[in-house]
């Protein structure tokens, strides 16, 4: 089952998603100033601040336990395991000999169990808070991505996500009505899971002291912001495969033609996240925050677009 | 030796450490040391059994009966030994915990403590092996008397009291309810046997009345909603021991008892018998964690996580009796594979957090999250093998809770794809409803680790606690690891699971797994595989290492701080995320169902007070009739007047009008 070719793209591809996750985000800060009327810090910025971070001393709190100190490891190990298994580049994914996408939402809640114990480890007020909310959203969201996912793998046939990008990308599932709405559901979910508006606001210097991530410094904070970067990445990504696979490669050829496609693919690949980034940018700047305690009102209306994608599926449009 | 006979060994020797443990009461070290070495070895004599009837079924033996009811036979099918190595394995890691954790009981008789634990065991085993329905019930009551007496152990406390008195009424009526299911199978077949009951020809409308009784019957003892209410108090109120065996295995010989009689003996031919066991289950799950969540005393919590997992693998069950009924093999292999998956991975986790939560509370004394934080320093080992156990019950990757989670996932798709419209329009929603319920456990599990081991200690003796001793850490080491190995071997035990189902069910055996995959039969499915994944997370570990490496600077060091940050400000103890408003988000979004709880118990203390004003003013009117009319009428009066009292002791009354209520309703279902 496994091939050596899919293992090296694998591995290619989490390596790749690690290297520009920075520049992403650091795309979405000089989208913010622009908007802001701001000159804004420049796109590579975010590699500056973790270089700069990791040559810092580490200060830690002596009430952090080891779960504290081992989380950034434990973050970025599983959004690279997460980078490796989703169809990224090519419609299959590489290492779907790990798991399907099951799998893939339960490595969100690793990482995520990790951060927000990590939060709650040292007993500061704003790690701790940040936690609950963390883990809030969550219990909101993830049954809008499940049902979403669910839907999409019963339309395929299967929870392989090789199986549904594959089907989508060759047109094998057609844009039906529960698509369009399945879509739009993981959409808006894939933004509140990036730490967006309206909730949430990842890069927040007042509000929650950047909730979990209050009491890391040094090598741990560069290592957790670099995680968070990959999340968000990995979660765009996520919503490609499944929804928009279009681009990436879905025949097989050796030699150099293949290596072309790979390039081409990793190409248009940059591009659907650059105009994803770009919708989220203008979202995110051109809305209010909305109460955190009322973010249950905006997420039923997000359940309900997933529900309603599985009726329109059991009704077959 | 014959594999049954090694298990009747076993429960011989169980027998034994009981009452050593009984004849040294008041002497504490060796009461507790005879009870814990032999439980024991009992226990490894019986896995060794359990390990031989596994690989080679024994054919039933049959012993001398004294009883004329029918005849003694124990029995160690798929099925039957899958429990029994689950006790066992249980019963090793408890017995090894309670060598030096009974010796927190000083004042007390802790040779009872060693005796009841044993006798429970040794019932245990006989229950899920005897094949006659007579033995069965004896056994069964044997077995709900010794853990009512663990129960009420430290019976000098008044909630333990009461406790122990709902949780032997509840047991009791659950009890009568599966007599009554024997019953009809009795005046049908006029045999007690299990295998006269499996030939049983029963009209539907008895077999529909068979499967209720069963399911409310078994349910009560399961702690299925909205029959859970006894187990908290009684889980609270129990040494931790001896609830670390009643909710990690005593609850699974309920779930026994449904897919014995349910399944093995009636057939599970109805559709809407398995979407009943889905609803139900669905139930269970989500308000058993949404109410695990608000509570602030660690062992609560546990047990409304119990009534959540019970939930879950009510689910596998209910999706496995939709695939008997509509004759699909593989939904029906899948279903109570991940049922069964999911019952053994809970009897780990929820034991090795239930000892934790005694070990917490044997240092510290108390169960109360508020009061304990800051162990993790201090009890390293406690905090590790909580954390294993926190990790396995919120289904986190690799750990076994999410290999059999994943199993109930692809169970749900299975069944999607099937014909009937009603199971294609419920199964998505179950699923969903089970990633709902994942994500809250994930917050249950944070919220009992971090509130017990993290942060600042909250009161005196937390910040003084120290690791607990060698035998406590050896049980719960032994736990731990089976979590780990229940997860990444599934490639193993996924395939031994799908060999027990297909034995209960009489179809031939699927593959379910090749090399280190596991895949719900069909490949194109759904493939997972837990080893591998492991091998990755820890390979991809070196990344972050790597960079910091390449990147970091070595002088730069670590610096230690005595507090958190606090805006500048001096920092308190008080600033602290504490347990109780941990949940405040959940209690506030979800505060619908917390009125509708609250409003239910409301309803249930007015009835109470209502039928309590009643009794009273039977009884004072008693006097006056009898002034007044002194003839047999008033002797009739006053009667009905006692039996009304006797009937009515406490609040427990509207509980069993509850019961009867809920039956009424389903038997009116049904009926209809």
């Amino acid at each position: 089952m496994i091939s050596t070719s899919m293992f090296f793209i694998g591995l290619l591809q989490a390596l790749v998603i690690l290297a520009v996750a920075p520049m992403f985000s650091g795309f979405s800060r000089v989208m913010r100033a622009k908007m802001h009327n701001r000159r804004g810090p420049g796109i590579f910025q975010n590699y500056r601040d973790i270089i700069k971070l990791m040559k810092r001393q580490e200060v830690i709190s002596e009430q952090a336990g080891w779960v504290f100190r081992a989380t950034p490891y434990i973050t970025i190990a599983s959004m690279l395991l997460i980078a490796a298994i989703l169809p990224v580049f090519t419609s299959r994914s590489p290492f779907e000999w790990v798991g399907d996408l099951i799998l893939v939402i339960y490595l969100y809640a690793l990482s995520r169990f990790f951060f927000s114990v990590s939060g709650l480890d040292t007993g500061s007020t704003f790690g701790g808070m940040g936690a609950r909310r963390e883990l809030f959203l969550s219990v909101l969201i993830e049954p809008v991505m499940l049902m979403v996912l669910f839907v999409m793998a019963l339309l395929a046939g299967s929870t392989n996500l090789s199986v549904i990008s594959t089907k989508v990308a060759t047109g094998q599932i057609p844009f039906y009505t529960s698509v369009w709405l399945g879509m739009l559901a993981f959409a808006f979910a894939s933004f509140v899971e990036m730490g967006k508006l309206p909730f949430d606001l990842a890069e927040a210097e007042q509000e929650l002291q950047e909730g979990p991530l209050t009491e890391f410094s040094g090598k741990s904070l560069a290592l957790m912001k670099w995680g968070i970067y990959m999340k968000q990445v990995v979660l765009v990504a996520l919503f490609l495969a499944v929804f928009l696979p279009f681009g990436s490669v879905t025949t097989f050829s050796s030699g150099l033609p293949a290596l072309f496609s790979i390039l081409l693919a990793i190409v248009v690949f940059f591009l659907k996240v650059i105009v994803f980034y770009f919708i989220v940018a203008v979202l995110e700047n051109a809305m209010a925050r909305v109460r955190f305690l009322k973010a249950s009102a905006v997420t039923w209306t997000a359940l309900g677009a997933a529900i309603l994608s599985f009726v329109f599926y059991l009704a077959n449009v | 030796m014959d594999t049954i006979q090694i298990l009747l060994l076993s429960v011989a020797l169980f027998g034994v450490g009981a009452f050593a443990s009984l004849v040294l009461n008041g002497v504490s070290r060796p009461a507790r040391v005879t009870a814990g070495l032999i439980g024991t070895i009992a226990s490894f004599i019986g896995l060794v059994s359990a390990i031989r009837a596994g690989i080679n079924i024994p054919s039933p033996l049959e012993l001398s009966s004294p009883l004329p009811f029918g005849h003694f036979t124990l029995q160690m099918d798929g099925l039957s030994t899958l429990l029994v190595g689950m006790i066992c394995l249980l019963g090793l890691a408890v017995s090894l915990y309670s060598i030096s954790y009974v010796g927190q009981y000083t004042k007390q008789n802790v040779g009872l403590l060693g005796f009841f634990t044993n006798l429970f065991i040794a019932m245990m085993l006989l229950v899920v092996t005897v094949a006659n329905a007579f033995y069965f019930l004896v056994f069964w009551e044997m077995m709900t008397l010794a853990s009512y007496f663990l129960v009420m152990f430290e019976s000098e406390k008044k909630e333990t009291v009461r406790a122990g008195y709902l949780y032997m009424l509840i047991a009791h009526a659950g009890g009568t309810l599966i007599m009554l299911s024997f019953f009809v199978f009795f005046l049908t077949t006029g045999s007690f046997d299990f295998a006269a009951f499996r030939q049983a020809d029963l009209s539907p409308a008895l077999k529909d009345l068979v499967f209720l009784l069963a399911l409310v019957g078994f349910g009560a003892k399961a702690g299925m909603v909205p029959l859970h209410f006894w187990m908290p108090p009684a889980y609270s109120a129990a040494p931790s021991n001896a609830v670390a065996l009643m909710a990690s295995v005593m609850k699974k010989t309920a779930i026994y008892g449904i897919l014995r009689i349910c399944v093995d003996l009636l057939g599970a031919s109805v559709l809407w018998w398995g979407l009943l066991v889905l609803f139900f289950g669905a139930l269970s799950a989500v308000l058993g964690v949404l109410f695990a969540l608000v509570e602030r005393d660690i062992k609560r919590i546990l047990a409304y996580s119990s009534i959540e997992n019970v939930g879950i693998i009510m689910m596998g069950i209910g999706v496995g009796m939709v695939g008997v009924a509509t004759r699909q093999p593989t939904v029906a292999l899948i279903g109570f594979l991940a049922a069964l998956y999911h019952a053994l991975n809970h009897s780990f986790f929820k034991g090795l957090l239930f000892l934790g939560a005694g070990s917490v509370d044997y240092r510290i004394h108390t169960r109360n999250l508020n009061e304990m934080g800051g162990l993790g320093r201090l009890m390293p080992w406690t905090a590790l093998m909580f954390l294993v156990g926190g990790l396995s019950i919120a289904a986190i990757p690799p750990f076994n809770g999410f290999v059999s989670e994943w199993f109930t996932y692809q169970a749900f798709f299975s069944a999607s794809n099937g014909q009937d419209f009603i199971v294609r329009s419920f199964m998505p929603l179950c699923a969903v409803l089970l990633a709902f319920v994942g994500t809250l456990s994930a917050m249950v599990a944070i919220k009992m680790y971090s509130g017990a081991f993290s942060g600042p200690a909250r009161n005196e003796e937390a910040g003084k606690a120290s690791e607990v001793p060698a035998s406590m850490l050896s049980g719960m080491a032994f736990l731990a690891i089976g979590c780990i190995l229940l997860g990444l071997g599934a490639p193993l035990i996924a395939p031994y699971l799908a060999g027990v189902v297909a034995d209960t069910l009489n179809i031939p055996a699927t593959t379910v797994a090749s090399g280190s995959w596991v895949y719900p039969v069909n490949i194109v499915q759904g493939v997972l595989s837990a080893p591998l994944m492991a091998v990755l997370l820890l390979g991809l570990l070196l990344v972050p290492v790597v960079l910091i490496a390449v990147y970091g600077d070595r002088q730069a060091g670590t610096r230690i701080v005595n507090d958190p940050w606090a805006c500048g400000y001096g920092y308190s103890k008080k600033m602290s995320v504490s347990a109780s408003n941990f949940d405040q988000p959940i209690a506030v979004t979800f505060n619908g169902i917390y009125m509708f709880r609250s409003a239910a118990q409301r309803l249930m203390e007015a009835i109470g007070s209502l039928s309590k004003r009643l009794n009273e003013a039977i009884v004072r009117v008693e006097p006056v009739l009898e002034r007044i009319i002194k003839d047999p009428t008033t002797r009739t009066v006053e009667y009905v007047g006692q039996h009304i009292q006797a009937l009515q002791m406490g609040d427990i009354r509207m509980y069993c009008l509850y019961i009867i209520l809920t039956l009424a309703i389903l038997l009116i279902a049904v009926f209809k």
